[in-house]
C-alpha cells in the first residue's frame, strides 16, 4: 500500500473553498464598513447641505469652514479634557485599587468591592446619565440636598449648569462608570505566575509597598496598561450619550464634544458635509488611539 | 501576594467604605425615588425610605416603555444570535490560519473593532432609507451587525486561541473537514466562550444609543431612546424616570449579577485576555 505522506496541521492551511463559509460573513460586514467609511470621506468633500444628497465635489471647503468655527474649537478642547481627565485618573485610581485588593484584602472584601464598582459596566450611559442628572440637579438634586442637610452649604455647587466646570462633572460620571472595568483588567494583568514570584521575592527582600508597585508591578504589566489606556481613550472619544442626556452640550455649547456636534450638524442643522467632516476627524483620532492597540494585539495573536 | 499590616488594613477598610458610599448612594437614591410620590420627593428627604411604597410607579413606567422593551429584546436577541454565529466562524479562521492574508484581515478587523458609529452614520442612514429597511427591525439589526461581527470574531478568536490544537489534529486524522472540526469538535467545547461573547454583544446592543436614536422609527424605538425621551418629557416626575431606568437595566444587570463569571470573561477577552 502506497500511502501519501500526511501533511501536518500547519501545512494544511485552509483551502479557499474550505475557508469561504468561515470568512464570508466577516468579509461582507467588513466590506460594508470600509465602504461606508470611504463614502463618508467623499461626503465630507462634497457640497451636501439639506436633506437631499448632493455629491458635487468641493474639496476641502467644509473642512476650512469647520476649522473656523468657534464651536469646533470648544469641542476639540472638551475632547482633549475627556481624553486626558477621563483616562489618566481612572487608570491611576484603578491601579491603586487593584494593588490594594491584591496585597491587602481578605477574599470576601475583594469580591464585594469588585461587584460594587463593576455593576455600572452593565448599565447604559443613558441610565447613568439619568441618575447623575438627578444627583447633580442644582436646586433640588440629591447632592446639594445632602450637603444642605449636613450643613456643608459652602460646598453646594452648580455642577453641570456652570459652563466653566460642567464638562468636569460629566467626566466624573465616566470615571464612576469605568473604574470597575479598569480594575478587573489590571487585576488580570497582575495574575501571572512570573509577576507573582517577582513580587514574593521583592517582599522577602524587604522592598516597600510603593516600591513594589512602581518598580516591580508597573514595568511588568505595561501590556495590560497599554490595552486599558487604549480602551478607555476610545470610550472617552466616543462619548455621546452622557453629554446628550445630561446637558445636550449646554449651557450654550460649553460641554459640546465632536461626537455630539457631528450628530447635531448632520441631523438637526442638515449640514451633512460638515457632519461627515466631523466624522472623519473623529475617525482620525480613533485611528491614532487604535493603532498601538492593534499592533500589540497583532503581536500577541500571531506570536 | 499578601502584605499584611495594620496600616494596610486600615487603608483597605477606609477605601472600601468610601467606595460603598460612592457606588451605593446613586442606586439607593434611585430605588427610593422610584417608590415615592412626587409630593414625597418634593419634601427632599431622599435618603429616608417612604412608608407606603408606590409600586404603581413601576406599573406606569412599564406601560410607558413596554413597546420599546419588546423592540430592544427582538433587536438585541437577533443581533446576538447572528453576531455570535458569524463571529464564531470568523474568529475560528482568525485563530487558526497564519497566512499573510489573515494578517492583513486581522489589522482590518482590529481597526473596525472599536470604530465610533459617527464614521458610518451618514451612509448608513442613506442606505436604510433607500432600501426601506429603516422602517423594520432588519434595518437596526443589520446596522448593529456591521460593528458587532468584527467584535464577536475577536472575542471568539481569543477564546479559540487558548484551545489546544491536539483535539483538532486527532479529528483531522480521522478525516474530518474544517466545517466538521468547527461544529463537532471546537464549538461544543467552546460553549462558555459563546456565552461570554453573547452576553457582551447583547449588553452592547441593548445599551447602544446613537445608532438607535438616528435610525429607529416610532415602530422600532429601542429602550435607550425611550428612556432618554422619558427623561426629557417627564422632567419633574423623577419617580417615573427612575422606575423606567431601573426596568431598563434589569436584563443586562441580571446577566452581570447571575452570570458574572461569563460577563467578566467577556470583558477581559475584549482586552485580549482569553
Amino acid at each position: 500500500m502506497n500511502r501519501k505522506p500526511r501533511r501536518t496541521f500547519r501545512q494544511r492551511l485552509f483551502t479557499v473553498l474550505e475557508s469561504l463559509p468561515f470568512l464570508a460573513p466577516l468579509l461582507i460586514f467588513l466590506a460594508i464598513l470600509y465602504g461606508m467609511l470611504a463614502w463618508t470621506l467623499y461626503v465630507s468633500m462634497a457640497n451636501w447641505v439639506g436633506t437631499a444628497p448632493n455629491y458635487e465635489f468641493v474639496g476641502l471647503k467644509w473642512y476650512q469652514m469647520m476649522f473656523r468655527l468657534d464651536r469646533f474649537r470648544v469641542d476639540m478642547t472638551n475632547n482633549v479634557k475627556w481624553l486626558s481627565l477621563g483616562v489618566l485618573p481612572t487608570v491611576a485610581l484603578a491601579l491603586f485599587l487593584a494593588y490594594m485588593l491584591e496585597i491587602g484584602s481578605v477574599k470576601r472584601i475583594e469580591g464585594y468591592v469588585r461587584t460594587l464598582i463593576l455593576y455600572p459596566v452593565a448599565m447604559s450611559f443613558v441610565v447613568t446619565g439619568t441618575i447623575w442628572s438627578w444627583m447633580y440637579q442644582p436646586d433640588k438634586g440629591v447632592l446639594n440636598t445632602i450637603l444642605r442637610a449636613i450643613g456643608l452649604t459652602e460646598l453646594i455647587g452648580r455642577y453641570t449648569t456652570n459652563p466653566a466646570t460642567a464638562t468636569y462633572w460629566l467626566i466624573l460620571i465616566f470615571i464612576w462608570q469605568y473604574l470597575g472595568f479598569a480594575v478587573i483588567i489590571l487585576q488580570s494583568s497582575f495574575r501571572t505566575t512570573e509577576l507573582q514570584e517577582m513580587v514574593e521575592a521583592a517582599i522577602v527582600d524587604g522592598a516597600s509597598k510603593l516600591r513594589i508597585l512602581f518598580s516591580v508591578i508597573v514595568p511588568n504589566i505595561r501590556g495590560g496598561i497599554l490595552i486599558l489606556i487604549s480602551l478607555l481613550l476610545i470610550s472617552a472619544l466616543k462619548v455621546f450619550d452622557i453629554v446628550y442626556v445630561v446637558t445636550f452640550g449646554g449651557p450654550g455649547y460649553s460641554t459640546d464634544v465632536l461626537a455630539l456636534f457631528m450628530f447635531i450638524a448632520t441631523f438637526q442643522q442638515h449640514l451633512v458635509a460638515l457632519g461627515a467632516g466631523l466624522g472623519m476627524i473623529i475617525f482620525l483620532m480613533a485611528l491614532v488611539i487604535v493603532i498601538p492597540y492593534t499592533i500589540y494585539a497583532f503581536r500577541k495573536w500571531f506570536e | 501576594m499578601r502584605i499584611r499590616g495594620l496600616s494596610t488594613q486600615l487603608i483597605v477598610l477606609l477605601v472600601t467604605l468610601v467606595l460603598t458610599g460612592v457606588y451605593v448612594l446613586p442606586i439607593y437614591v434611585m430605588v427610593m425615588t422610584s417608590l415615592k410620590t412626587p409630593v414625597e420627593i418634593s419634601q427632599r428627604a431622599y435618603l429616608i425610605p417612604t412608608r407606603n411604597l408606590q409600586f404603581q410607579n413601576y406599573a406606569e413606567a412599564f406601560r410607558l416603555i413596554y413597546p420599546s422593551l419588546i423592540n430592544s429584546s427582538i433587536i438585541s436577541f437577533a443581533v446576538t444570535l447572528l453576531a455570535v454565529f458569524f463571529g464564531g466562524l470568523g474568529g475560528y479562521y482568525l485563530s487558526r490560519s497564519r497566512s499573510p492574508f489573515v494578517r492583513v484581515l486581522f489589522i482590518l478587523v482590529g481597526v473596525a473593532l472599536y470604530l465610533p458609529y459617527q464614521v458610518i452614520l451618514i451612509p448608513l442612514v442613506q442606505l436604510m432609507a433607500k432600501t426601506r429597511l429603516a422602517l423594520t427591525y432588519a434595518g437596526l439589526i443589520v446596522s448593529y451587525l456591521i460593528l458587532n461581527v468584527p467584535l464577536a470574531s475577536v472575542l471568539m478568536g481569543t477564546f479559540f486561541l487558548s484551545i489546544p490544537r491536539e483535539l483538532e489534529e486527532a479529528a483531522q486524522v480521522d478525516g474530518a473537514n474544517r466545517l466538521q472540526l468547527f461544529f463537532r469538535v471546537v464549538s461544543p467545547i467552546s460553549l462558555p466562550a459563546y456565552a461570554s461573547t453573547a452576553i457582551i454583544v447583547f449588553t452592547q446592543v441593548w445599551n447602544e444609543f446613537l445608532l438607535a436614536l438616528t435610525l429607529s422609527t416610532p415602530a422600532t424605538t429601542t429602550i435607550q431612546v425611550k428612556l432618554a425621551e422619558v427623561k426629557g418629557s417627564f422632567v419633574a416626575l423623577y419617580n417615573i424616570q427612575m422606575a423606567s431606568a431601573l426596568i431598563g437595566v434589569l436584563i443586562p444587570l441580571s446577566f452581570f449579577l447571575f452570570l458574572g463569571r461569563y460577563f467578566i470573561r467577556g470583558v477581559l477577552a475584549g482586552a485580549l485576555k482569553g
